[in-house]
Parts: structure tokens; C-alpha cells; sequence
């Protein structure tokens, strides 16, 4: 065999078997926080699986209860349009967790509450916000 | 007065750039070097407009003057001075201008680097750059242009502040030694389609821009890993790094870039796989360009976007764009490309090169693949998968493994001498 063609024929090979390990990992995660399911706070109510899965909303306004005795676990509820849903989790919170932030969890539902274990924010509102809810004033408040 | 100087210098720049574009296309059907010049000094005036429209916006963003919305969303007159500076690059319109800021300093030193050099390249090279120049100048001159003043109803008497996670001091470092990475690759991508344009077989060019690819490269690997560092010290930004389509829109462009700087080094020394490295500069580009949209679109829930807007399907059709335009390119010049030199050995450096190339880009379309899927398991199956650092991890580990064996058995393989000591 010309050794141009073993190096052509040995490159394809590797790129196949490559490409047929990427195919497998995303067929048999390995991890079950591999591939989760991200779906509306409405489905997860409506429907009684016990599988992992990633919902986001936002932080409704004055739910959030801090144990008394440890600092780590926090109760709160979170809305997504009109659904509310009961959410527990243990552990360090982002910088940014407060009431009205926007959030993602992911965990299980299991009797009537969200065990999360992964809690994320996103970008407070405020940076992004309009500019007439800060220190701004209109014009026809000016006495001139 | 002065933020309309800098509103004026974008439109005027986006104009410039139109006509350098048509002069340098006449030049090159005419072969009018008069042309060239005029072309030439035309993309100069581009860049240097663009150049003084960011010193306007820095002033403005220095001087608290909240009558642009834009110094007004992300500073207020608290905000310490320097993270007044950085706010340059912290919202959407700022960080498309600081993009073609170091694209016009790029343009600058190509056109006073190559001043008397290759001049059947040149007129295609700063169109290419143009062309990226003018995609950039198009957004911030009509879509979201940093210099909007303030809705005339209402007097701003403070700005909104900068965002606190964003007032740490790698906010001066990783964004703009990020962005020199990113912008980089745009001037070898340049010149490898002027090459294929003109048939250009020399090798001078080839040095040149793998020079070029080095520094970029260097910046972008400092980019990622300051990146990494950032998000360590905030919390809520999942450590040194969470395969996060934010922290993936980096990598990729990093992996194939990686690739390209090996395998250039054959076609400079040997002449081959010309075509191969054209494609690997290509995708590069196409994915610095890819990893902007995934940022700035919002497409992907990322905890890093900072920003989601309508940019998104703007940001897709040019990255089709690139990427049709180089496959008829490639589609169209591959006659004149293949080389009559073979890769002799299975065992030699040139086939352990090829190797790595095959295990980079194997690495980048897993991280794609990864990236992507929520969205094609939306579309597909109707429900969106989200993707987690467990499969990242699980699926780069042998291919790593593989890519570390390399790196003991590359140097070993008899071949095509490498360059030590020169850059």
C-alpha cells in the first residue's frame, strides 16, 4: 500500500471512532447531570416524574427563608409566569441571589417541593434596567 | 457636542469603507495602482475614525456625561475611575466598538507592516478586513449604536452603575487581552483568502501569518485562562471553568487555532496541506465570529451573558455567510491547490502533525456538538436538553489522553525540521 493512502485510511479511522465516541457519550451519559432536561415550572407540577431536570424563573418577592441554624440552607419560592413552585436548596449562593433575580435550578421534584442542588443567577435586572426607575427626573418636575 | 463627534466618525468610517472597498475592487480588475493607493488610504481614514470615536466614548464614560445612554446604563458617578474606563467593554454597543477598535489597530499594522509587500495580496487582504470592519461598523452605526442619547423626557441625574460583578480588576485584563485573541485570527484569515484568491504559492506570507497566529494565540490563551481565574473569585460563576457556552465560545476557536499553528508549519516548510489550512483558518474565524453571537444572543442560558438582544439571527447570517462564501472558495480554487507532494511515512512528523490536527478538531466538534445540543434537542425532539460539565468531561478525557501521547511522541518523529528559534 502507497504510504499516502495508510495515512489518509489510518486519519479517516480516527475521525470515525471519534465521531462514534461523541455519538455514544451523548447516547449513555455517564453522569445523570450529564444531559438534564430543561423544562417549564408548569411541567414540572403537572407531571409526576422523578427524573432530574432544569427549570429557570424568578425569585419571588419576599420568599426567601434562611434557616435559623445553618446559614447554608435556603427555602424560597420560584415563579414563572403564573406557576409557583416551593424550592429547597443546600449550599453556597451565588452573589446575586436576592428577591426578583432571575434563576436557574436543577434537581428533583419530589412531594410538593424542588430539592435543587444547582442553583444559578443570572444578571441582576437593575444593570440592565430602565433608566427612569434610578436617580432620573422628568422634565416637567424642573421649576425653572 | 462631542458625542455627536463620535456618532459622525461611525458613519463617516462605514462610508470610508464602502468606497475603499470599491477602489481596491477596481484596482484589481484595472490594475491601476493609483487605485491601490487611494483604496489604501482609505482603510486607513476607516480605522482612524473608528479609533477616535472609541476615545470619544471613553471620554464620555470618563467625564460621566449622561446624556449618552450608554455611559449613563452602565456608570454612574460613583463608579471608581478605572472601572469607568473598563464599562467600554462591559455592555453590548461598547463591546462591539472595542471589537473594531483592535480590529482597526490590527488593519493599521497589517497596512504599514506589508507597505511594500504583496501587492497582488494586499487589495484582497483589506477587503476581507473591510469587509468584517464594515459587518461591525453596520451594527454599532444602525442596530445599537453606542452613542444614543438618553430618552429627551427625562434628566439623568445618575447613572445605573456598573454591575458589581463586574468591578474586579480582571475586568481591565481579560476582556481586552480576550478580544486580541479573538480579533486576531480575522488578519491570517485575511491573507489565507487573498492567497487562494490570487494563487499565491510562496511561503514569505505563510512565516508571516503564522508569526501573526503566535501572538493571537498567546492572547487568547491568557484570555481563557484570566477568564478562568475571574470566574474562580465570583461566586455563582461555577469555578475556573463550567463548560459554559460563554467559556466554550473561547475554547473553540482556541482548539482549531492550536491546530493551525501546527500545521502551518508544514505548509511553510514543505508546501502541503495547503487546503487543509486554509479550512483550519477558516473555521477559526468562523467560530471567533460563532463564539460573539453565542455571547451576545442570549440563545444559550449562560450565567455569563450579560446582555440578551435581538443581534442574534444578524450575528448567525454572517457567520453563514463565512462560512458559504469559504466553501465555494475552497470548492472554486481546488484545482490549483493540490500539491504534488505526499506525506511519505506513517511515522514521520508530518503524518504526527496531521494527527494532532484530526485530535484538535475532533476536540472542538466535541465541544460544539456539546454546546449546540440543547437547542437540536429542541428542535428535534421538542424537549431542550441541557448539557453539563459531566459530558464535556467524559467525552474530551481519551481524546486528551490521546493528544497527551502525542506530545511525548511528536518531537521523536524523524521529518520536517521544526522551528526552534526563530518565532
Amino acid at each position: 500500500m502507497l504510504p499516502k493512502n495508510k495515512v489518509v485510511i489510518t486519519v479517516t479511522g480516527l475521525a470515525l471512532v471519534a465521531l462514534f465516541w461523541i455519538y455514544w457519550v451523548s447516547a449513555n451519559p455517564m453522569d445523570e447531570k450529564a444531559m438534564v432536561k430543561f423544562i417549564s415550572v408548569q411541567e414540572v407540577l403537572h407531571t409526576e416524574n422523578h427524573e432530574r431536570v432544569r427549570i429557570g424563573g424568578i425569585v419571588a418577592d419576599g420568599s426567601i427563608t434562611l434557616s435559623s441554624t445553618n446559614k447554608l440552607e435556603v427555602a424560597f419560592t420560584l415563579k414563572e409566569g403564573d406557576s409557583f413552585l416551593p424550592v429547597e436548596f443546600i449550599g453556597t449562593r451565588p452573589d446575586l441571589f436576592k428577591n426578583g433575580a432571575e434563576v436557574i435550578v436543577e434537581g428533583l421534584y419530589q412531594e410538593g417541593s424542588f430539592h435543587a442542588d444547582i442553583l444559578q443567577t443570572k444578571c441582576a435586572s437593575r444593570y440592565e434596567g430602565d433608566l427612569r426607575d434610578a436617580s432620573s427626573y422628568y422634565l416637567d418636575e424642573i421649576e425653572i | 457636542m462631542t458625542p455627536v463627534l463620535g456618532s459622525v466618525s461611525l458613519s463617516l468610517a462605514a462610508g470610508f469603507g464602502i468606497l475603499s472597498i470599491i477602489l481596491l475592487s477596481l484596482y484589481i480588475r484595472s490594475d491601476d495602482y493609483r487605485f491601490f493607493l487611494a483604496g489604501r488610504r482609505m482603510a486607513i481614514i476607516v480605522s482612524v475614525l473608528v479609533i477616535i470615536a472609541t476615545l470619544v466614548l471613553v471620554k464620555e464614560l470618563i467625564t460621566s456625561n449622561f446624556d449618552v445612554d450608554y455611559v449613563a446604563h452602565y456608570t454612574s458617578i460613583e463608579t471608581p475611575t478605572v472601572y469607568k474606563f473598563t464599562a467600554l467593554w462591559a455592555g453590548q454597543s461598547g463591546s462591539l466598538l472595542f471589537w473594531i477598535f483592535i480590529l482597526s489597530i490590527y488593519s493599521l499594522i497589517t497596512i504599514f507592516q506589508n507597505r511594500n509587500r504583496y501587492h497582488r495580496m494586499m487589495p484582497w487582504v483589506l477587503c476581507v478586513i473591510l469587509t468584517v470592519q464594515l459587518f461591525f461598523l453596520i451594527l454599532t452605526n444602525f442596530i445599537t449604536n453606542p452613542f444614543e442619547p438618553t430618552n429627551a423626557d427625562f434628566i439623568v441625574a445618575n447613572g445605573l452603575g456598573l454591575n458589581p460583578l463586574l468591578q474586579n480588576l480582571t475586568m481591565a485584563i481579560h476582556p481586552p487581552v480576550l478580544y486580541l485573541g479573538f480579533v486576531g485570527f480575522t488578519i491570517p484569515f485575511a491573507f489565507t483568502v487573498a492567497a487562494l484568491l490570487t494563487n499565491e504559492k510562496g511561503s514569505l506570507w505563510v512565516r508571516s501569518i503564522r508569526r501573526w497566529s503566535l501572538v493571537t494565540w498567546l492572547a487568547l490563551s491568557s484570555g481563557i485562562m484570566l477568564g478562568g481565574w475571574w470566574a474562580y473569585q465570583e461566586l455563582g460563576w461555577g469555578g475556573y471553568w463550567a463548560w459554559d457556552p460563554v467559556e466554550n465560545a473561547s475554547f473553540m476557536p482556541w482548539l482549531t487555532g492550536t491546530a493551525f499553528l501546527h500545521s502551518i508549519i508544514i505548509q511553510e516548510k514543505k508546501n502541503m496541506l495547503r487546503i487543509w489550512n486554509a479550512i483550519l483558518i477558516m473555521l477559526t474565524f468562523a467560530l471567533t465570529i460563532f463564539g460573539t453571537f453565542l455571547t451576545r444572543s442570549g440563545v444559550m442560558s449562560s450565567v455569563h451573558s450579560f446582555t440578551e438582544s435581538s443581534l442574534g439571527p444578524i450575528f448567525l447570517a454572517f457567520v453563514a455567510i463565512i462560512v458559504t462564501v469559504c466553501a465555494v472558495l475552497i470548492f472554486h480554487v481546488l484545482p490549483n491547490l493540490k500539491s504534488n507532494k505526499h506525506i511519505e511515512s506513517l511515522t514521520s512528523r508530518e503524518s504526527g502533525f496531521l494527527f494532532n490536527n484530526v485530535v484538535f478538531v475532533t476536540m472542538c466538534f466535541a465541544v460544539f456538538w456539546g454546546t449546540i445540543f440543547p437547542v437540536i434537542s429542541e428542535a428535534v425532539r421538542g424537549t431542550k436538553i441541557t448539557v453539563g460539565p459531566p459530558f464535556f468531561n467524559q467525552v474530551n478525557v481519551p481524546i486528551g489522553l490521546l493528544l497527551l501521547m502525542l506530545t511525548g511522541v511528536g518531537p521523536l518523529l524523524p521529518g520536517v525540521e521544526l522551528p526552534e528559534v526563530t518565532l
